[in-house]
């Protein structure tokens, strides 16, 4: 029997269309022997890079089309065709479907779904009269439409409209697919039949498909689901899929269903050979066509280079030595000399020089730009990178490793990454395209998929249920993967309610099953978060683009397909936390007058790590999560190294590897460091022998077996795969023996390596990540108002800004309140008069930012500020013209406090001027030639309002803000909380192990790490106005609090202490309550006990 | 027309073609090439799991449109649906 491939194929990549991914339908598609396979994806080539691959590892032929709305001159709509690109034509066919789809993404307007213009894709489609794409009239075409309706005359008009469109040229076909559905429907045999009839009189070519959504009948029901997500509307309010033919059919179904059409044997033969024809003509020759594999860089010229890159490199590199090493000794400097030789004989040798300039060049113009710059990753490893300016870690001094991060044992494109301020982001970008030119650059996109809450939603959404109860389902769905759904039912706690009603109710049940079905299905496109492709002037002929949220071009490929086609990607992330920090730089200068080269301060500051020390690391980069503050107690770092150990060891490997308490141990001198043999000494003894560090791995394999650190770095990798690490152990224990080390020392440490190697962290990432941490703490030390600001302005770490604001205060700052004349849209650091005779009163505090006003517009802000500053509540009325929420807002909150006079009117009397103001009809409008008499001439300020109690100013604020200023929230619970003899979270660390007490607060975080046992473990930090305490749920009281564990805000819970360090101590929570009806009860209890003469006399 | 769902007896050839039914205590045979295609199902209204792999059956059903006639009864045109998942055929429709 002959084979049958498929032309018109959507996959999960179609969004909210397919339902199979593109290596499965090409992994189903070969095990039948299919030789080829086709992705056309609706709107794009969202999917192809992966079918491409998919088809390459199994030997088939890929071809790539795409499905797309077509329309005519005035726009209407001609219905959806198939675009297939030709191969083996040099790619010519791949440049002219990637220029199709840009075309048809260029034209779209907001809220419009892409289409191209007939006559664009006709010019498109040819060149020099040959034809680069063939395209595919059918069913949804407006043909096809015509022929579903019987209209003989008509179908055959619209059909020459076609061709009229692609004269002499044989880019044109129709298509014939039969759903078997009710004759007289759509996708009938009926309607096949008429446009195959039509085009054998009009001698034009038709071949045979699926119109393929899904592999299996079975995914048809997901279909559905993905329908009514498309549709916003529940199943059975829109026009639905008409049953579960659109599966990637096997031929023989497709030889029979070519008979069952045409009603021929004869015909059916030869529409199937025609099919195949045009198969053969658009498979891809993937390096040929599409560039596969070819790293793309920008040209010379465009980097302003002549002459030979790698000379260039060499040149740079070595003239920066002077610059990052001035005081180097001669020794040290031939060491140095000699390490870049040979990153640079590397990086030649595997023709990456124009890459390694090409960053470099990004990272000086953003230099250029006076914005913070850092690397992160495997790449400040590299001296090279560190010469360049594009890494700003010493990798020499901390002994990183150039191998981790580049080698001639692998090919694929190095990954640099760097971090820059968050705010700048977008304005880099845009410098970017400026500089090498928009046909070189575009950003990159990102698939996001359907996750736990999401698939529920749009699964509660197919079948109708209300949206208020699928958000008390979704509340409680915390971190697990809805594949498992019905699995997670039995055994998570906070699901039990669910699973007892999934039990009695069919519609639940289904809830769960199409919720497990939509879980990882690509969701949407977006524009990914850091990603940036450099090319050279060919990069739009080898990627479709379409624009971003922000307006520039952006690549339908993902990070993933990357490396595959040869794009160079860089990443540039934007990272709050260097916003924050160059924000404080910026307040120190402006305020102060002081300047601060924050990239050169000293890495040894007694003071910075004595303030890390004591645990309140709260707003400092990568330390001031709860377990980062629990082992910063138990570790107590004392320089720098110390964080890069720290930062590496809180990480899933490093937890799940068990590597934190033997290191803790020697390092504190519990136990005697164990090093296995005196040559590994010098490797582990900055971790008191624990291997830690791919950096310790790579080492010990170089030394033990004297393979070189390049190959050593692929025995590591080789470690992480099962299938390769038994090679790994025989050439490691017999290279160990030939160097003379004893069994007995082979064995032990190829156990560490096998048991531990998978586990690690890389050095060079975690040293890359302690230089924002060292930089923040030291600054949080040095000018914690200056870095408070930047924290507030920037909201750069994990925690609600209320919290920020109590370790604000804890700090001394002062916090000066929210006033019109002095508040803008950032938190300025602003002189404040003194208000006690205390000589270390700060002359300076934080100006709070009209920008967390609940409902505030930009506009309003901005006119504020603009008209600053004014002189009584009417001037601000009239000038800055809030509206009516607004300005009452402000006053309530004590905004407009300095243009009353506070000692002779209430907080109550100014609410009453703004709402005397507010009743004002039309705002009178001012007019600086027309004084306006009756208006502003005098203020007329009420008295004799009531003053605002503080308790009521906290509600308003956190009603407001969402913060509370003028004291916290649960001041208002004290009367309870003394009475039930609640532990303040800062008296904790005083207490000795085992206690039993009971702790209260706002929750502020909640986090489920991995754990080595695999058993779920809940931490919940609640800050009580002294500071936050960590308690720990394990399984037990995970099931006594299910209902409280991840919903309610505020918490008591009740728990044993256990002192884990010098300043470390952690709760084991026993239970937990809701703060709120506790309250509710004691009140009653209250008024119980005060009450009962009354219930006597009545 | 004439709306019924009542389960038959149907007797296929060696592809599957219904080729005579029983109904109502009458025997029906098939006079004319019959029309195939397939149907679907509101499942969210009908089905009480949908998990991944449980197959189209509760999405699609197989629909045939007969030209049968039996021993008194003139040439009459029925629908019956048969459901894959079950095997089981009903009649749903006769045109008299």
């Amino acid at each position: 029997m002959s084979e049958f491939i498929h032309l018109h194929v959507a996959s999960a990549f179609s969004g909210h269309y397919g339902v199979t991914r593109p290596e499965m339908m090409v992994e189903a598609a070969a095990s039948r022997g299919e030789s080829a396979l086709a992705i056309t994806d609706r709107d794009g080539l969202y999917g192809a890079v992966k079918h491409i691959g998919a088809c390459l590892k199994m030997g088939i032929s890929p071809i790539v089309g795409v499905d797309l709305e077509t329309v005519d001159e005035s726009g209407l709509s001609l219905g959806r065709v198939v675009v297939l690109a030709h191969g083996h034509d040099g790619g010519l066919g791949w440049a002219a479907l990637c220029a199709i789809v840009s075309t048809a993404h260029r034209k779209t307007r907001k809220q419009q779904s892409p289409s191209i213009e007939r006559s664009e894709l006709a010019r498109l489609a040819v060149r020099d009269g040959v034809a680069l794409v063939t395209v595919l009239v059918g069913n949804n075409s407006d043909v096809g439409e015509a022929a579903l309706a019987g209209n003989r005359t008509l179908t055959a008009e619209r059909l020459k409209n076609w061709r009229k469109a692609f004269i002499s040229t044989r880019a044109l076909v129709v298509e014939i697919t039969s759903h078997l559905t009710e004759p007289g429907s759509p996708f009938c045999n009926l309607q096949a039949n008429r446009l195959l009839q039509l085009a054998d009189s009009m001698g034009i070519p038709a071949v045979l498909t699926n119109a393929v959504r899904y592999l299996e009948p079975d995914d048809a029901i997901t279909a559905d689901v993905l329908d009514a997500a498309r549709h916003l509307e529940p199943l059975g309010m829109f026009t639905l899929q008409p049953n579960a033919q659109a599966w990637l059919k096997p031929a023989s179904k497709m030889q029979a269903l070519a008979v069952e059409i045409t009603q021929d044997r004869v015909r059916a033969k030869s529409l199937l050979d025609t099919t195949m024809a045009l198969a053969d003509r658009c498979r891809l020759n993937p390096p040929n066509d599409c560039g596969w594999g070819k790293p793309k860089t920008p040209e010379k010229s465009t980097l302003g280079i002549d002459g030979n890159p790698f000379e260039v490199l060499w040149q740079k590199a070595n003239s920066a030595i002077e610059w990052r090493y001035p005081r180097a000794s001669d020794n040290q400097l031939a060491n140095i000399r000699h390490r870049l030789s040979q990153e640079l004989i590397t990086i030649n040798r595997l023709g990456f020089a124009t890459y390694f300039l090409t960053v470099a060049d990004v990272t000086q113009m953003i230099r250029d730009m006076k914005i913070r710059i850092a690397a992160r990753g495997s790449g400040a490893g590299s001296l090279t990178n560190y010469l360049l300016g594009i890494s700003g870690v010493d990798p020499i001094e901390h002994e990183l490793l150039f191998e981790r991060f580049l080698s001639t044992e692998r090919s694929s494109l190095p990954d640099i990454d760097i971090d820059v301020e968050s705010a700048r982001r977008h304005d880099i970008y845009r410098e970017i395209f400026k500089r090498y030119g928009s046909n070189r650059v575009t950003l990159l996109s990102m698939q996001s998929t359907y996750r736990g809450r999401g698939a529920m939603r749009d699964s509660g959404l197919a079948l109708g249920l209300d949206d208020e109860q699928i958000d008390d389902i979704a509340k409680n769905m915390w971190r697990f993967s809805a594949r498992t759904f019905r699995n997670a039912l039995g055994t998570k706690p906070e699901l039990a309610a669910l699973a007892q009603s999934v039990e009695s109710d069919r519609q639940m049940s289904l809830l769960v099953d199409i919720t497990e079905r939509l879980d990882r299905l690509p969701r949407h496109i977006s524009m990914h978060p850091c990603g940036v492709i450099l090319g050279d002037a060919t990069l739009l002929n080898l990627t479709p683009v379409e624009t971003s949220g922000m307006g520039l071009p952006m690549s339908q490929f993902d990070k993933d397909d990357m490396d595959p086609m040869g794009f160079l990607k860089l990443d540039v992330l934007g990272v709050r936390m260097q916003s924050a920090m160059a924000y404080a730089v910026r307040e120190l200068e402006r305020v102060k007058g002081e300047k601060l080269e924050l990239d050169e301060i000293p890495r040894d500051d007694a003071e910075t790590f004595k303030q890390i020390r004591t645990t309140n690391t709260l707003g400092i980069f990568q330390i001031e999560s709860p377990g980062q503050r629990e082992l910063t107690g138990k570790h107590q770092p004392t320089e720098f190294n110390d964080l890069t150990i720290q930062i590496s060891l809180f990480r899933p490997g490093p937890m799940k590897g068990n590597m934190i308490a033997p290191y803790l141990d020697g390092r504190h001198g519990f136990a005697t460091p164990e090093y296995l043999h005196p040559d590994l000494e010098p490797i582990l003894r900055e971790t008191y022998g624990v291997v830690i560090f791919h950096e310790h791995v790579l080492r010990i394999f170089n030394v033990m077996t004297g393979c070189g650190l390049a190959k050593a770095d692929e025995f590591r990798r080789n470690l992480e795969n099962p299938r390769l690490a038994p090679q790994v152990a025989v050439f490691f224990k017999q290279k160990a023996k030939d160097k003379g080390y004893s069994q007995d020392t082979i064995d032990k440490v190829w156990a560490t390596l096998e048991g531990f190697g998978s586990f690690g962290f890389c050095k060079a990432h975690g040293a890359a990540f302690a230089m924002p941490t060292y930089q923040s703490a030291w600054l949080k030390t040095h000018y914690p108002t200056e870095f408070m600001a930047g924290l507030f302005t920037h909201d750069p770490g994990m925690y609600p800004k209320r919290l920020l604001l109590a370790e604000a205060r804890r700090l001394g700052v002062r916090l000066l309140p929210l006033d019109v004349n002095h508040s803008t849209d950032e938190y300025l650091v602003q002189p404040a008069p003194r208000v006690t005779t205390d000589p270390d009163e700060p002359a300076f505090g934080i100006r709070m930012a009209l920008t967390e006003i609940q409902g505030v517009s930009e506009a309003e802000i901005k006119r504020v500020i603009e008209h600053q500053p004014y002189t009584d509540v009417a001037d601000f009325y009239l000038r800055a013209k809030p509206s009516r929420r607004t300005l009452e807002r402000l006053a309530t909150v004590g905004a407009l406090d300095q243009l009353a006079n506070v000692d002779s009117h209430t907080r109550g009397d100014i609410v009453m001027r703004v709402r005397e103001l507010n009743s004002v009809v039309k705002r009178p409008n001012l007019d600086p030639k027309q004084p306006m008499l009756d208006f502003t001439v005098t203020e007329r300020m009420p008295t004799g309002n009531t003053e605002m109690s503080t308790e009521d100013r906290v509600v308003a604020e956190l009603a407001i803000l969402k913060m509370d200023i003028s004291g916290h929230i649960l001041d208002k619970y004290r009367p309870m909380l003394d009475a039930m003899g609640v532990t303040r979270s800062d008296e904790l660390v005083h207490l000795r192990s085992k206690t039993e007490v009971l702790v209260v607060g706002v929750r502020v975080a909640t986090q489920t790490p991995p754990m080595r046992s695999g058993k779920r473990v809940v931490f919940i930090t609640l800050d009580d106005g002294h500071g936050c305490s960590d308690s720990t749920f394990f399984d037990e009281a995970q099931q006594r609090c299910a209902s409280t564990l991840f919903n309610t805000k505020l918490l008591l819970i009740s728990a044993k202490t256990r002192r884990t360090g010098v300043r470390g101590v952690s709760l084991m929570a026993e239970n937990a309550w809701d703060l709120k009806e506790l309250w509710v009860n004691w009140v009653k209890d209250q008024q119980n006990k005060e009450a009962p003469a009354f219930a006597d006399a009545s | 027309m004439l709306r019924v769902d009542e389960v038959v007896t149907v007797a296929v050839d060696k592809n599957g073609q219904p080729i005579g039914f029983a109904w109502r205590g009458e025997n029906f045979l098939v006079s004319a090439p019959p029309i195939r295609w397939f149907a679907r199902r509101e499942w969210w209204n009908e089905a009480a799991r949908v998990q991944r792999g449980i197959g189209a059956g509760v999405l699609e059903v197989e629909m045939w449109r007969l030209l049968a006639c039996g021993v008194a009864k003139a040439k009459s045109q029925f629908e019956l649906v048969h459901s894959t998942s079950d095997g089981i055929w009903r009649l749903v429709r006769v045109f008299e």
